[in-house]
C-alpha cells in the first residue's frame, strides 16, 4: 500500500522542486542544491520501487484522487491511474539517474550563464514531464506530461537566446507542436472509438474487436509521426540536429540521453507494444524507418566538424538500432532494444557532457581548431573515450554488448538484410566515432590552448560515473542483474518474456 | 557472475589448447619480452610509459587468451579489444601522422571486427540456432566441418576471413598497417604489426579455414589469388618507398601473401609451409623493425635519402639487419628459404590449375623482396655516408645491451631455424586438424646444404682475395666543376635504385593510381560514405518549412500504407 501512495512523487517532487526554485531563486545556492536534491530523490525512489518489484512481483496501479470506488457504478475506470511496471521502472532509473549526474555537472556549467535558478526550473519541469510520462497509466494524461516535458525543452534549447539557439528552439517548437497534435489527434480518435482512456481498459476494449476499423490504422499512423517525432526517427528527425547543438550541455545530454527515449521511444513501445499489441503492419513500419534511420544519422554524421552535432546526428542513427530492436519484436529483439537504449542513455549523455566539458575549456565546439586535447584534460579524454568505444561498440564496452544481442536477435528473426545493414552502420559509426577522438583528443596541442585547464570537479564526477557506466554496462547481461533489471522490463513488452 | 564461475569452474568449456596455440605462445611471450627490454631504451624519456607499459601487457594477455579461447564470444570480444589497444599504442607516435593512422587503424580493424561478428553470429544460427542467446554464448570455437555450400555460409566465411585478413594486414585490408609502421613507435610496430597480428591472424584464418569450415575448391582459389595478389602489390610499392619503416611495412603486408597462399593450397605441406612461414616472418620482420628502429632512434630520422654508411657507426645492427633482410629475402640456408619452400611445394602440389600463377608469383615476389632489401641495406648502412650518418659515427655511441639482446636472439633464430628446419616436429605443431601425412615431393636437405653454401662462400672469398676481382678503375666523378667539400651530402644514395619501374607502361598507371589511394579501401568507402553524406546533408538545409514538407509526407504515407 505504502509503495503504491508515493508513485505520484515522481511527478511531486521535482515540480515542488522547480516552484520551489522560482520562489527561492535569491538565496544564493538554493536553485542548485534543489535541483540536484529533487533529481536524487526521483533516483532513490526508483531505487526503491525497484528493490520492492523484486520483493512482490507485482504491477502496483495507484488510482489517482481515489476514484477507484466509481469503477464499479461505472462500469469502467474513472479517473487517472498511474501503473508501475518493469519497464517503467526500468525507464524511471536511467531517467532519474542521468538527470541526477547532469544536475550535479550543471552546477559548475551553468555558471556561465546568467539566471541559472531559471535553467533549474526548466529543468525540473522536464525532469517531472518525463517521469509522468513514464507512471502515467491514461492515454490524455500521457499527453499532458508529453507536453510538460516537451514545453520545458524547447526553453531549455534556446536557453543562450542567441541568434541560432533561438531559431532552434523556434523550429523544435512548431515541429513538436505540430507532432504534439497529431498525438492529441490520435487520443480522440482512440476515445471516440473505444470510450475510454485508460491504457488497460483500452487494451481489452480493442482486443474484443474481431475486426480493427480503419480509424484504428489511422491512428497508428498519428501516433508513429507524432510520436517519432519526439524519438526523431527518420524522417521525423528534422528537429534534432539543430535543437542538440544549440541547447546548453547538459540539456543536450538529457535531450539526447533520456528526452527523446522517454517521450518518443517509451510512448511508442508502451502504446503500440502493451496497448495496440503490437501490430504486424506498425513492426514493420519500424524496420523500415529503423533502417532508413541509422543510415541517414551514421552517414550524415561522418561529415560533421561541429562535435555537437556530429554526436546530434549520432542520435538519429542510435534511435534507429533501439528501434530496430522493437521492430523484431521476440522477446531478445526487445532486450536488445532495452539494452540498447540503456546504454545509449549512457553513453551519449557522456558524451556531450564531454563536449560541454571541451566548450567550457577551449570555447570552440569545432572540431578543426581542436587537437591534443588529452594531455591537458585527461578525465575528459578519457571518459569521451570510453564514451566513444561504447557508442562504437568496440569490445568490450556496453554499446558492444546491446548491439550484439540486437544483431543476434536479427539473424535469429531471420532479418538477415537487416541484420548486414546494422553491421554495415556500425562499420560508419566506428568511423565517425574516431573523427571525435582524433580530432579533438590526439596530435598536437594548439599554440591557444596552451594554457587550458580541466574541467572543476563538480563537471569531472558525472563523467567519471558515466564512464564507468560505459566499461561496465555489459554487465546488465549477467544473468543475475538482467533478472533484476533488463527481464521485467521485457516480460511486460513480451508476452513469454524470458530470452 | 554464474557466466564467470562457470568459466572458472569449467574452464574446458572456454579455453582449450592444441599444439598450435602453444607454440604461437611462446612466440608471443618471447616478442612481450623483447618488446618490453627494448623499449627501456628506445621510450625512455616520454611522459605517461606506466600506461604503455600496461597496454603493452594487456595485450598480450588479450593474445594469450585468444590463442587459448575455445569459444567464439570470448575470442570475439578479446579480439577487439586488442584492436583498442592497437589504437592507443599508435597513439604514443610522434609523428605527424601519427593520430590519422591511429584512426585508420582502428577502423579497418575495428570494422572487420563488426564483420567478424555478423560471421559468428551466422555461425551460430547455422549450426545452433534454436539455441537462443545461452547458446550463443557459449558457442564453441572448435571443429564444425560447416559446408560452404549455403550463401549464409560463404557469407559467414568471408566474414570471419575478412577479421583475420586486417588483423594480419592481408589485402584488401592491408592500408592501415604500411601507415601505421611509420607513425607508430617502432616497439610497438614490431610488436604488434609485424608479430603477435599476424600470429593472430594466421593461426585464426587458419583454424577457421581447416576446422570450422570445408573448404570448396573455389575458396581455395580465391584465397590464392589473394595471396597472390598481396604477395606481388605490396612488394612493387616496397620498391619504391623512400622511408625506413613504411618500406618495412608493405613487406609486412607482402609477407602475409604467403601464409595465405599457403593456407589456400588446402594440401598439409602448403599449410605447415604456411604456418612456418608466419613464425619465421614474425622473427625476422621484428628483428628487421627492431633495427630499424635503432637507426631511426640514433640519427631521427628514417628518410633513406638522408641515411647511409652507418655500418661503421653499428656494426651489430646491420649484421643483424643483414640476417633479417636475407632471410625474408628466402635466400638459403635462413630459415625464410625454408618455410618458403615447403610453400612452393604445396603450390605445386595443391594449386590447382592455375598452380604456375601462383608459383610465379611467389617466386617472383620473392626475387622482388631481395631487391628492395638490397636497396635498403645499401642506403642505410652501406654507401658513402649522409651528413646525419657522419654525425652518428663521430658520436662513437655504442648500442645498448638492450638493443642487442633482442636483436642477437632473433638473428640466431633466423640463422637455427633455418638450418635444422627438419628437426622441427611439423607433424605435431603445424598441422591443425589436417589429415594426412606431410608429404614433402621436393629434396633439400638443410643441413648438408648449409655446408655446400658455406663452402661456396669460402670459395668466394678466396678467389677475391686472389686479387682478380680487385682490379677495377677508380675514377673521380664529374660533378660539373662543384667542388665535393662544399656539398657533404651529394652522394649516391640507393633511394631510386628502382625508380624505372614507375616508368614502365602499364605499371606507371597502377603506380598513380595507387598514389591517389585508389586501391585502399579504406579511402574508396570513405569517399563513398562522404558522398551518400552530401545528399543527406543537403537535404538537411534548415528550412522550417521544407522539414514540415518532410514531416506531411512521412505522415501521408504512413496513412496510406496503414489504411
Amino acid at each position: 500500500m505504502i509503495s503504491e501512495s508515493i508513485v505520484p512523487l515522481f511527478v511531486a517532487v521535482p515540480l515542488a522542486g522547480a516552484f520551489l526554485t522560482a520562489l527561492l531563486k535569491r538565496v544564493r545556492g538554493i536553485p542548485d542544491i534543489l535541483g540536484v536534491m529533487s533529481s536524487f530523490s526521483g533516483f532513490v525512489l526508483s531505487v526503491f520501487f525497484l528493490v520492492r518489484m523484486q520483493a512482490e512481483r507485482t504491477v502496483l496501479v495507484l488510482n489517482v484522487g481515489n476514484w477507484g470506488g466509481f469503477q464499479e457504478v461505472m462500469g469502467r475506470i474513472v479517473g487517472i491511474q498511474m501503473v508501475v511496471d518493469g519497464f517503467t521502472i526500468f525507464m524511471l532509473l536511467i531517467v532519474n539517474f542521468v538527470a541526477f549526474l547532469v544536475a550535479v555537472y550543471s552546477v559548475s556549467y551553468m555558471t556561465r550563464y546568467t539566471d541559472k535558478w531559471q535553467f533549474h526550473t526548466l529543468f525540473l519541469l522536464m525532469l517531472a514531464g518525463m517521469n509522468g510520462v513514464l507512471v502515467t497509466g491514461d492515454m490524455f494524461n500521457l499527453f499532458v506530461f508529453v507536453e510538460v516535458a516537451s514545453i520545458a525543452s524547447y526553453a531549455l534549447v534556446g536557453f543562450g537566446t542567441g541568434k541560432r539557439e533561438l531559431e532552434a528552439s523556434f523550429k523544435y517548437a512548431v515541429m513538436g507542436g505540430v507532432a504534439s497534435l497529431l498525438i492529441l489527434l490520435g487520443i480522440i480518435f482512440l476515445y471516440s472509438a473505444t470510450g475510454t482512456l485508460n491504457m488497460g481498459d483500452m487494451k481489452t476494449v480493442l482486443s474484443e474487436w474481431s475486426v480493427q476499423p480503419a480509424l484504428i490504422y489511422l491512428v497508428f499512423g498519428l501516433f508513429l509521426a507524432g510520436f517519432g517525432l519526439k524519438a526523431a526517427i527518420v524522417p521525423f528527425h528534422a528537429w534534432l540536429p539543430d535543437a542538440h547543438p544549440s541547447a546548453p550541455a547538459p540539456i543536450s545530454a538529457m535531450l539526447s540521453g533520456v528526452l527523446i527515449k522517454a517521450l518518443g521511444v517509451y510512448a511508442i513501445a508502451r502504446v503500440f507494444i502493451t496497448v495496440f499489441g503490437f501490430p504486424r503492419q506498425v513492426s514493420i513500419i519500424l524496420l523500415v524507418l529503423a533502417a532508413i534511420s541509422m543510415g541517414v544519422g551514421a552517414l550524415v554524421a561522418l561529415r560533421q566538424w561541429d562535435m555537437k552535432r556530429l554526436l546530434a546526428y549520432s542520435s538519429i542513427s542510435q534511435v534507429g538500432y533501439i528501434m530496430l530492436g522493437f521492430g523484431i519484436g521476440t522477446p531478445l529483439g526487445i532486450m536488445g532494444a532495452l539494452f540498447h537504449l540503456f546504454n545509449h542513455s549512457m553513453f551519449k549523455s557522456l558524451l556531450f557532457l564531454d563536449s560541454g566539458a571541451v566548450e567550457y575549456a577551449t570555447g570552440t565546439r569545432n572540431m578543426k581548431e581542436m587537437g591534443g586535447l588529452a594531455r591537458k584534460m585527461p578525465v575528459t579524454s578519457g571518459s569521451t573515450l570510453a564514451g566513444a568505444m561504447s557508442l562504437a561498440g568496440i569490445p568490450p564496452f556496453a554499446g558492444f554488448w546491446s548491439k550484439l544481442v540486437i544483431i543476434v536477435a536479427a539473424v535469429q528473426a531471420h532479418h538477415m538484410k537487416l541484420a548486414a545493414w546494422a553491421v554495415l552502420m556500425s562499420i560508419v559509426t566506428i568511423a565517425y566515432v574516431l573523427k571525435v577522438t582524433r580530432f579533438a583528443f590526439l596530435g598536437e596541442l594548439r599554440e591557444k590552448f596552451r594554457d587550458i585547464r580541466e574541467v572543476p570537479a563538480l563537471m569531472r564526477i558525472p563523467l567519471i560515473i558515466l564512464a564507468l557506466m560505459c566499461i561496465f554496462g555489459g554487465l546488465l547481461l549477467v544473468p543475475q542483474v538482467r533478472d533484476v533489471l533488463l527481464s521485467p522490463a521485457v516480460r511486460v513488452l513480451a508476452e513469454n518474456g524470458g530470452m | 557472475m554464474k557466466y564467470l564461475i562457470d568459466a572458472l569452474k569449467n574452464p574446458g568449456g572456454y579455453f582449450a589448447s592444441t599444439p598450435l596455440s602453444v607454440v604461437c605462445a611462446v612466440f608471443a611471450a618471447m616478442f612481450f619480452v623483447f618488446t618490453v627490454v627494448y623499449s627501456f631504451r628506445h621510450m625512455s624519456g616520454r611522459k605517461g610509459l606506466w600506461r604503455y607499459y600496461i597496454y603493452i601487457l594487456a595485450t598480450f594477455l588479450a593474445t594469450l587468451g585468444i590463442l587459448f579461447s575455445a569459444n567464439f564470444l570470448l575470442l570475439l570480444v578479446l579480439w577487439g579489444f586488442l584492436g583498442l589497444m592497437l589504437y592507443l599504442l599508435i597513439g604514443f607516435g610522434r609523428e605527424e601522422g601519427t593520430p590519422e593512422s591511429a584512426r585508420k587503424s582502428l577502423a579497418i580493424i575495428g570494422g572487420t571486427d563488426v564483420l567478424l561478428l555478423l560471421g559468428i553470429v551466422l555461425i551460430w544460427s547455422i549450426r545452433y540456432g534454436s539455441t537462443g542467446l545461452p547458446g550463443f554464448l557459449r558457442l564453441p570455437f572448435a571443429g564444425m566441418g560447416i559446408q560452404l555450400d549455403t550463401t549464409g555460409s560463404v557469407i559467414a566465411y568471408l566474414c570471419l576471413a575478412s577479421a583475420a585478413f586486417a588483423k594480419a594486414g592481408a589485402m584488401p585490408f592491408h592500408t592501415w598497417l604500411p601507415d601505421t609502421a611509420r607513425d607508430a613507435p617502432v616497439p610497438v610496430t614490431a610488436f604488434l604489426p609485424a608479430s603477435l597480428d599476424k600470429l593472430l591472424g594466421i593461426y585464426f584464418l587458419a583454424r577457421v579455414t581447416l576446422e570450422v569450415f570445408v573448404m570448396t575448391p573455389a575458396m581455395n582459389t580465391v584465397l590464392m589469388a589473394l595471396g597472390s595478389v598481396t604477395i606481388m602489390a605490396a612488394v612493387m610499392m616496397a620498391l619504391v618507398q623512400h622511408d625506413l619503416k613504411r618500406l618495412l611495412g608493405y613487406h609486412a603486408v607482402s609477407q602475409v601473401g604467403y601464409m595465405v597462399l599457403g593456407i589456400g593450397t588446402g594440401n598439409p605441406v602448403g599449410i605447415a609451409g604456411a604456418l612456418f612461414h608466419m613464425f619465421n616472418n614474425t622473427i625476422y620482420k621484428s628483428s628487421l623493425f627492431l633495427a630499424g628502429g635503432e637507426v631511426e632512434r640514433r640519427t631521427g630520422t628514417s628518410d633513406l635519402a638522408r641515411l647511409g654508411g652507418l655500418v661503421k657507426a653499428m656494426p651489430m645492427v646491420f649484421a643483424a639487419f643483414l640476417i633479417a633482410s636475407l632471410s625474408i629475402s628466402g635466400v638459403p640456408p635462413f630459415n625464410g628459404f625454408a618455410s618458403k619452400w615447403m610453400l612452393y611445394q604445396g603450390v605445386i602440389s595443391g594449386g590447382g590449375t592455375l598452380w604456375v600463377v601462383w608459383l610465379v608469383a611467389a617466386m617472383l615476389g620473392s626475387a622482388l623482396t631481395l631487391a628492395s632489401f638490397m636497396k635498403l641495406v645499401h642506403s642505410v648502412f652501406l654507401g658513402q655516408p649522409s651528413q646525419i650518418s657522419r654525425e652518428v659515427i663521430e658520436s662513437r655511441e655504442k648500442t645498448g645491451f638492450f638493443t642487442i639482446l633482442p636483436l642477437a636472439v632473433l638473428s640466431l633464430l633466423c640463422i637455427g631455424l633455418g638450418v635444422i628446419a627438419w628437426k622441427i616436429p611439423f607433424a605435431d605443431y603445424f598441422r591443425p586438424g589436417v589429415g594426412g601425412e606431410l608429404h614433402m615431393p621436393g629434396i633439400w636437405q638443410s643441413g648438408p646444404a648449409t655446408l655446400v653454401l658455406l663452402a661456396g662462400l669460402v670459395i668466394g672469398y678466396l678467389i677475391y682475395l686472389s686479387g682478380s676481382i680487385r682490379k677495377a678503375r677508380i675514377v673521380a666523378p664529374f660533378i660539373g666543376g662543384e667542388t665535393l667539400e662544399k656539398n657533404p651530402d651529394m652522394r649516391v644514395s640507393g633511394v631510386d635504385f628502382y625508380r624505372t619501374i614507375r616508368e614502365i607502361g602499364i605499371l606507371k598507371v597502377i603506380y598513380r593510381l595507387a598514389e591517389k589511394k585508389l586501391f585502399d579501401l579504406y579511402e574508396v568507402l570513405q569517399k563513398i560514405a562522404a558522398g551518400f553524406g552530401i545528399v543527406f546533408s543537403f537535404m538537411h538545409n534548415g528550412i522550417l518549412s521544407r522539414y514540415l514538407l518532410w514531416f506531411v509526407i512521412g505522415l501521408a504515407v504512413l496513412c496510406i500504407v496503414l489504411i
